[in-house]
């Protein structure tokens, strides 16, 4: 006689969970469906069911100067916002962690309040700020404003690095023969560094996609993709808006690939 | 292999300013020894191993390796070999690579590096490992690999905290054997931090017992158990019983106490509860007045032979039942 193989009961709470797990991705994935439909629709304004399939709207998209000086700026701004935020989140990140300073949960919580502010009222507050002083309005202005906003979210990872940071591994290194210097290059940095970068993959986005603050600091004619999409959706809606979003997601997309690719961000950053 | 004696004199190290972790320690470990620091936690072991190392700055006394005072001297420059109980092998490189670490900082010529680094993997039995990432081993070869990355660069004096710790009961049998062989074939002075008395007492040339940061007692492993000088000492080291001959207190051994007929032994008493451990037998008897006495009845074959409610009469000899400092 052969043994039947045991059936698994039918489990309610798992099926439970499964069908809320598929809401969610579903919740967080259909938007970006929608979109991609839109943007492939030839239609001369947002409609639904689709007609058809075109690429017109990209080729409007990359055939105006305007969104594509407007995209290389973001690209720009967001690339220096990226090295910025993580050297200085990095460097901010080892103090607290490792600095015992005076006030150490104080100084956590000032470091992370741009994340607590609405971003309209740190770029209100900005622009006034760069007024009064006679700053203007220059790039440089506006990539400041984005680190500010952007270094939070690498302070952030990199803390919960180093918060499960075997010490004993830079003392090891010591032992062996490494002044302080080499320790943390040869040590400390590649070990912490999946927290930099993946802190560094948010300060790309966060600039990239960033709009309150930068609707305060932008001048004509030097505006990032985000305020020019939202100028040119007060007076026209139509499928080059979508197809605008889709390439924005794509290029985020690609940033994250990359880094996951170069460094395994997963394997060392529960985000 | 060099190896060089270490002096600690008078080093005292307090936590916040208040918590004395070690207290006016003087030690002096000869060149080529295997000496235990050997204590419950808290005791201020790893302190003192940490100051030998130069992780801990004392706040007086001074340290010597060798015959030079390296006290103010950073933890780098000290030319020491350490063993962490956690292993804290870098994760990102390879076995290879961390084994080749202190030879890199050291500006050995590449060639030679390759050389030694096949040597110290051979050394541990790990050769055919080079390339695997220290997440890909277990936890006997991590600690192997931590063993060759310390004694690849030669140090005169290898310090191990706890290295053993962390290994199941077989395989750290098996390292305490592996471990006091290499010491013995190299000849470096070996520091050698445990909580574990059996372990220090099997791999020891002598032992300082630490209790409440300062040194209780320091000799051999035999002198350590038979010849306890004080309370602590031989009740931290195996089973112990105390008697107290009018205020006098005495240590006696349970296996140093004999079986005999209950009629005119030292102490007669009642078998409470026997416990068979293999190769002796631990009686717990209760005497007709005082405390219950441990007796380790050894059989050589045969087994054991009292069962609870059994009567029967102990007797030693004067000279195995210590005299403890008050």
């Amino acid at each position: 006689m052969s043994a039947t193989p045991n059936r698994r009961p039918f489990d309610a709470g798992r099926a439970a969970y499964l069908t809320l797990n598929a809401l969610l991705l579903a919740f967080l994935l259909l938007p970006i469906a929608i979109v991609l439909v839109f943007a492939l629709n030839p239609t001369p304004y947002i409609s639904f069911p689709p007609v058809g399939v075109s690429l017109r709207w990209f080729e409007k998209f990359f055939g105006s100067a305007e969104f594509m000086n407007a995209l290389w700026l973001s690209l720009w701004v967001a690339s220096v916002v990226l090295v910025l935020s993580i050297v200085i989140g990095a460097a901010c990140a080892l103090a607290l962690s490792r600095g015992n300073l005076p006030g150490r949960a104080a100084l956590t919580a000032f470091f992370m309040s741009p994340l607590m502010v609405p971003a309209i009222l740190t770029g209100l507050a900005l622009f006034q700020a760069y007024l009064l002083s006679g700053i203007g309005r220059p790039v440089w202005g506006l990539i400041a404003a984005h680190t500010l906003v952007a270094v939070p979210y690498v302070i952030r990872t990199t803390l919960a690095v180093l918060h499960n940071f075997d010490r004993r591994i830079e003392e090891a290194a010591a032992v062996l023969g490494a002044s302080p210097v080499r320790v943390f290059f040869e040590v400390t940095l590649p070990l912490i560094r999946p927290g930099v970068f993946a802190g560094g993959v948010f300060a790309f986005i966060v600039s990239f996609d960033q709009f309150p603050v930068s609707l305060f600091l932008v001048v004509p004619k030097g505006e990032t993709l985000p305020v020019v999409l939202f100028n040119y959706m007060k007076f026209d809606l139509d499928g080059a808006i979508a197809a605008a979003s889709m390439v924005s997601i794509l290029l985020a997309l690609s940033v994250v690939l990359v880094l996951e690719r170069l460094i395994g961000l997963k394997a060392y950053v529960k985000l | 292999m060099t190896s060089a004696a270490i002096k600690l004199d008078q080093v005292t190290k307090t936590f916040d300013g208040r918590v004395m972790a070690v207290d006016a320690v003087t030690l002096d470990i000869a060149a080529g020894e295997f000496f235990s620091l050997l204590g419950p936690s808290g005791c201020g072991k790893t302190t003192s191993l940490r100051m030998i190392a130069g992780f801990e700055h004392p706040d007086s006394g001074r340290v010597h390796v060798g015959g030079k005072d390296i006290t103010d001297l950073p933890v780098h420059r000290r030319d020491m070999g350490m063993v962490f109980q956690s292993y804290a092998l870098f994760p990102h490189r390879t076995v290879a690579e961390n084994v080749a670490f202190g030879l890199r900082m050291r500006e050995v010529p590449k060639p030679e590096i390759e050389r030694r680094v096949a040597a110290a993997l051979a050394q541990v039995a790990l050769t055919g490992f080079e390339t695997r990432k220290p997440g890909q081993l277990s936890g006997g070869q991590q600690q192997r690999v931590a063993l060759a990355r310390a004694l690849v660069v030669e140090p005169p004096v290898l310090l191990c905290d706890e290295p053993l710790g962390a290994l199941d009961r077989k395989l750290r049998q098996q390292m305490q054997f592996e471990l006091k062989e290499l010491q013995k074939r190299l000849g470096v002075t070996l520091v050698f931090v445990t909580h574990d008395q059996e372990e220090a007492l099997a791999m020891s040339d002598r032992i300082a017992v630490m209790n409440g940061g300062k040194v209780e007692q320091v000799g051999t492993p035999t002198e350590i158990y038979e010849r306890p000088r004080t309370r602590f000492v031989a009740d931290f080291i195996g089973e112990i019983n105390i008697l107290d001959e009018g205020g006098q207190l005495r240590a006696l051994r349970p296996e140093k106490i004999r079986l005999v007929a209950a009629e005119g032994a030292r102490l007669s008493g009642t078998v409470e509860t026997s416990n068979y451990l293999g190769g002796s037998t631990l009686l717990r008897v209760q005497p007709t007045t005082g405390p219950s006495m441990l007796v380790r009845e050894t059989h050589a074959g045969a087994r054991a032979s009292r069962a609870p409610g059994d009567l029967v009469g102990l007797t030693w000899n004067d000279s195995d039942a210590v005299a403890l400092e008050s």
